[in-house]
């Protein structure tokens, strides 16, 4: 059975965002992850950088050096190129990141869930989470899937400032604010391990496609 | 050679076109505001248009050069030397003070100095990026007796200035946009009053993304879309319908749906209008 070619949308004037799904899924990472390692394989080029995110990969390159019309050409022509099936991308690495569990939000966020505060650590800390995607400020995670005992909306009233290496939850993710941040997502602990060093290399501590488990110190 | 910052503007960092890439990472554009304005500034002191300068806003700032140096400044600011009123492009002697003031119908000023502002390249880019305290000048804003250095002049002299057109505000100001990825998503009342109202700038607005007050324009379909990716110039609508249009050190992926994208020199446009300006968006057929 074929599924229609996925749509290819312009992204302003200097990238192409493809879409393989419109929903948050492991199964939707699994076809971003392929394709961006296909359209990195291809090494279009002038494209500057490929940058899988949920359920879309967008391509960036610049439009004063190549036409964006052949970089799609080379979209579509990568897309259409065949699966080679079971050729699996590596499981990520597995990143353990130390937690004190005692964040401001913790004693709210068990009195919401009904449970003890022992037991929103332990369904913290037991998931090996999958990174989805990095992004929003550097070297953010998007890391899932929550317990969902544990998922909540996000704060009505936002923080002005969320410490740097705050470990937090909000709806089915969990994150660590790399920078202090205004933020709305409900801190149940901190780390001293930093997410994102601009000295370092790589700069991002996690990668899309890494396993990342927070151990309770 | 070095540049000293005698009086700091309130708000001052250096900057220059940003990061090329690192959108994978989480880094975003970054760099000048208003890159035209910075381009011309180096333009006019003989550097290579990516050079990085001083990005001065809301208000006046003194520097003193230790040698003599060929400076130029662009956008709407009277410019002192001395106390003397002096052309935009001119050169500086040794200790004598430079001073600024912005005029307060734009919200950025460019100082670019020949041999450009050489603090350490981190990432590919000199730009400081202030969310997270890092680049530029020790990652902030520049204080009063700060030193930066000035990188070795290009070979040749400097060219002759050049007189850019000063753009008079007459009406709102009329911004070139493409549909953005989401538009389908937007009722044809907001896509109507998206092309046709409006919009000004809120006072909530800053390096990372300008509030535009106007029309409601929320989207009929609220499912939430997971992340993607974002660029300068996006224009996403929260559920309260109240459009946010990024810019260079906005969120590199956003959940919001995107009506409509700037064409990218628009955005230094946008940048320079401050709250309370009045904007339009006038539609173009695609962006690629």
């Amino acid at each position: 059975m074929s599924s229609p070619p996925p749509a290819i949308l312009p992204l302003g004037g200097g990238a192409w965002t493809i879409r393989l799904g419109d929903v948050v899924s492991r199964e939707n990472h699994a076809r971003v992850t392929a394709l961006a390692g296909r359209l990195a394989d291809a090494a279009i080029p002038g494209v500057l950088e490929v940058l899988p995110a949920y359920a879309t990969v967008t391509v960036f390159f610049d439009p004063a050096r190549v036409n964006p019309a052949d970089i799609r050409s080379r979209i579509e022509a990568t897309l259409a190129l065949p699966r080679s099936e079971g050729a699996e991308h590596p499981a990520g690495r597995l990143v353990e990141i130390p937690v004190r569990y005692d964040g401001p939000d913790l004693h709210e966020v068990a009195d919401r869930t009904g449970l003890a505060e022992a037991e929103v650590v332990a369904r913290h800390s037991t998931p090996e989470y999958l990174v989805y995607l990095l992004g929003f400020v550097p070297g953010f995670a998007y890391l899932g899937d929550l317990d969902p005992a544990l998922v909540l909306p996000r704060r009505a009233a936002p923080r002005t400032r969320v410490p740097a290496g705050s470990v937090a939850i909000a709806g089915a993710q969990t994150g660590v604010y790399p920078f202090a941040s205004p933020g709305g997502w409900h801190l149940l602990g901190s780390t001293t391990l930093r997410l994102f060093d601009p000295a370092r290399t790589p700069p991002a501590l996690l990668s899309p496609g890494d396993r990342v488990r927070f151990t309770p110190v | 050679m070095t540049i000293e910052i005698v009086k700091a503007p309130p708000f001052a960092t250096v900057q220059d076109m940003g990061w090329p890439v690192g959108r994978a990472i989480g880094l975003p554009e970054g760099g000048a505001m208003d890159r035209a304005a910075l381009a011309a500034a180096n333009r006019a002191v003989g550097n290579a248009e990516t050079a990085a300068g001083i990005e001065i806003a809301l208000g006046a700032g003194t520097f003193r050069f230790a040698e003599a140096a060929v400076v130029a400044v662009a956008g709407l600011a009277e410019v002192r030397l001395g106390g003397e009123l002096v052309p935009h492009t001119l050169m500086v002697p040794a200790a004598v003070p430079i001073t600024l003031y912005p005029r307060p119908e734009r919200r950025f000023v460019y100082l670019a100095v020949r041999g450009g502002i050489a603090v350490p390249e981190l990432l590919g880019s000199r730009s400081t990026y202030l969310p997270a305290g890092f680049g530029g000048y020790e990652g902030r804003r520049l204080r009063n007796g700060d030193s930066l250095p000035i990188g070795a002049a290009p070979p040749g002299s400097a060219p002759e200035p050049e007189r850019g057109p000063e753009e008079e505000a007459t009406g709102p100001l009329k911004l070139r946009a493409a549909r953005g990825p989401q538009w389908d998503r937007f009722g044809k009342s907001a896509q109507a009053a998206f092309f046709a109202a409006e919009f000004r700038v809120a006072p909530a607005s800053d390096r990372m993304g300008y509030r535009l007050l106007g029309p409601s324009l929320a989207p009929e379909e609220l499912a939430a879309l997971p992340s993607e990716a974002a660029c300068p110039g996006a224009i996403q609508v929260p559920d309260g319908g109240q459009p946010i249009v990024l810019m260079p050190d906005g969120p590199t992926v956003g959940g919001y749906p995107k009506i409509a994208v700037l064409l990218r020199p628009e955005v230094g446009r946008l940048a320079q209008c401050p709250p309370g300006a009045a904007v339009r968006f006038v539609e173009v057929g695609t962006l690629l």
